[in-house]
């Protein structure tokens, strides 16, 4: 058995240019900082290293909202918990990273499940509407608890490293194996599950399965990553603040990033957050020469066209026009 | 004993004007199943027109000019976007949110991110039962009501009211008996759009006006229609005066910082112990 052939037998029945398409951007995405320079490209290092910490929140969007079809407008909420958890225990305990990375996580997992036990007894715009409500919640406790949170300010949190190679390493690495992860439970029963929710809930729970219990686990597995995607988010900034990590904005970002890479696949979100970080940090402000609001605007209008005219998402239409390539090909060769 | 006095009456100000917001969301969701996140930036841009307006024309002409805009950007967002993707609600809800994100930079480049004061419509104040109040609450006050009066009797009594009524209550029903839905569901954005922008600027005078006004009005416009139920005008007003009493009496009681937050726990109370709302009905796919 080739690697190719366990790889896709594990993960998808992806045919040879699906297959060459993931090949090429693993092995450029994981040579980045050593072509990167030489070739001119040197600045995408450093907004990349962002972007893999955003796919990371995309995915872990994508495995609740995008698969379930409970859609989370709050999701910046539980990254946020994870960050500011690392910034105060460090600050006001000083605890080492060993310790604050794990509590994080269950912090993260803790208004992940305030958020889910309330919400699953909802359906439809209830529940957005509530998770919604939740990041909103958030966001003013950290203004009213400001002796603790910093309020405006935030806080300051140890970064991991100044170099930028380094810190691609230490974010592309994690996120390629929430990826491997998230993909794995996606391709396995428990995605077939959490589709057929999204599809017809009643049906799945009339066929003796307990969707109250799934959709726990869903997000569950979805409040862990966006841990740890928060807690690498303030060490990589080095500072943790509302408008950075909390507001309802960057809630909105992850499910702008999750839909045009298309929803409920994990790796076309990835993509996304690769596409919407450079669109925002490099092409619109750096190429284009856009400035503070000018860019926001031409972000979001972007995003609103690509949300309305691609609804099944970029990647997914790349994807499933490569796989049709395959099948043309092969039957010609039959 | 003054202080709850004062309490009463300006929390009777502030909810009218909560209620005509919460009306025009909960009109566009009954009719047409669509959750508008835009409303918020509806209310956004009323406020801003009569801002403009009222540097070159008396303000009682403003105000008539940005409620037609605010329902000309409503009607038109319905015609030119809405209705070719309301089907998908996701896409949907993710579209008007990313408008009322929009709103919010155009208003920033027009006219910056700074807080801006809206001219008085009726300038004075009167003192009630040792209460200071604007003659400027007032009429948001009676105008909000004249305004909900008005939706009531078209809703109720005229023939193409009674059609969104009929719509918002069963589509296929009113479909049978000859009601063109497609044209239902655009009026309606026009009205909720008109709503928003009588809201919009009251708001925005009564309160702050600034490129993020949009996020709090529709947080409680929405808070404002869980607790009263999705769909129901009576529900939209309970809830209204609830929760504009719950924050009166928080920002009297603990300050500015704090407001909003009992009446979001609040909602979050009630929409687990009644998800209906109390005289609403339960979402259902």
């Amino acid at each position: 058995m080739t690697l190719q052939d366990h790889i896709t037998r594990r993960f998808s029945e992806a045919n040879r240019y699906q297959f060459g398409l993931l090949a090429i951007l693993f092995v450029s995405l994981s040579t980045l900082p050593l072509w990167a320079p030489i070739t001119g490209f040197g600045g995408l290092i450093y907004p990349l290293a962002l972007a893999n910490i955003w796919a990371i929140f995309a995915m872990g969007w994508d495995i609740i909202s995008g698969y379930t079809g409970y859609i989370s407008f709050g999701h910046s909420a539980l990254s946020g918990a994870a960050a500011y958890a690392t910034a105060m225990l460090a600050t006001h305990l000083e605890l080492p990273l060993a310790a604050t990375f794990p509590l994080s996580v269950v912090a993260a997992l803790i208004v992940g499940m305030l958020f889910a036990l309330p919400s699953l007894r909802l359906r439809g715009p209830y529940f957005s509407l509530l998770t919604l409500v939740g990041a909103l919640l958030f966001y003013r406790l950290l203004f009213v608890f400001n002796e603790y949170t910093g309020g405006e300010l935030g806080m300051s949190v140890e970064a991991i490293t100044y170099d930028t190679t380094v810190l691609y390493y230490y974010t592309f690495v994690p996120m390629v194996f929430i990826a491997l992860g998230l993909l794995y439970v996606s391709r396995s029963n428990v995605g077939v599950v959490l589709v057929a929710i999204r599809e017809n809930e009643p049906a799945v729970e009339s066929a003796g399965i307990d969707t109250t219990k799934f959709k726990l686990w869903a997000f569950t597995l979805s409040a862990v990553t966006m841990g740890v995607g928060g807690v690498m988010l303030a060490h990589f900034y080095g500072s943790v603040d509302p408008t950075t990590m909390v507001i309802l904005d960057r809630s909105i970002e992850m499910i702008v990033m999750a839909v045009i890479g298309g929803m409920s696949s994990i790796l076309g979100p990835i993509g996304g957050a690769y596409v919407f970080i450079l669109l925002r940090d490099t092409i619109l402000p750096g190429t284009l020469g856009l400035g503070g609001t000018q860019r926001w605007f031409a972000l979001w209008a972007v995003a609103l066209g690509l949300i309305v005219f691609a609804r099944e998402g970029v990647f997914r239409k790349l994807w499933h026009g490569l796989g049709e390539q395959g099948s043309e090909n092969e039957s010609e060769t039959e | 004993m003054v202080d709850l006095l004062s309490i009463l009456i300006t929390g009777a100000m502030v909810s009218a004007v909560y209620a005509l917001i919460a009306i025009g969301f909960t009109m566009i969701f009954g009719v047409g199943g669509v959750l508008n996140l835009a409303h918020g930036g509806l209310l956004m841009i009323g406020a801003y027109v009569f801002l403009a307006a009222t540097s070159r024309i008396p303000p009682v002409v403003a105000f008539v000019a940005s409620v037609g805009v605010a329902a000309v950007v409503s009607y038109a967002m319905y015609l030119g976007l809405i209705r070719y993707i309301e089907k998908d609600v996701v896409i949907t809800f993710l579209a008007t949110l990313l408008i009322a994100l929009l709103f919010q930079e155009l208003v920033t480049m027009t006219f910056s991110a700074q807080p801006r004061s809206l001219a008085t419509l009726v300038p004075g104040t009167v003192q009630i039962a040792g209460t200071r109040i604007r003659y400027n609450q007032i009429f948001g006050f009676v105008v909000s009501w004249v305004a909900i009066g008005a939706l009531w009797y078209y809703v109720t009594r005229t023939g193409s009211g009674r059609a969104i009524l009929a719509t918002s209550m069963s589509e296929r029903g009113a479909m049978l008996t000859g009601v063109d839905i497609s044209r239902v569901r655009a009026e309606t954005w026009l009205i909720a759009g008109a709503l928003a922008g009588v809201g919009g600027v009251f708001l925005g005078s009564l309160q702050t006006t600034s490129p993020f006004m949009w996020l709090d009005p529709l947080a409680l416009a929405f808070i404002i229609v869980v607790i009263g139920g999705v769909g129901s005008i009576k529900g939209s007003i309970v809830g209204a005066y609830l929760i504009g009493y719950l924050e009166t009496l928080t920002v009297s009681l603990a300050g500015n910082g704090v407001r909003g937050v009992f009446a979001l726990v609040v909602v979050a109370l009630i929409i687990l112990f009644r998800p209906q709302g109390l005289y609403g009905r339960e979402f259902i796919e």
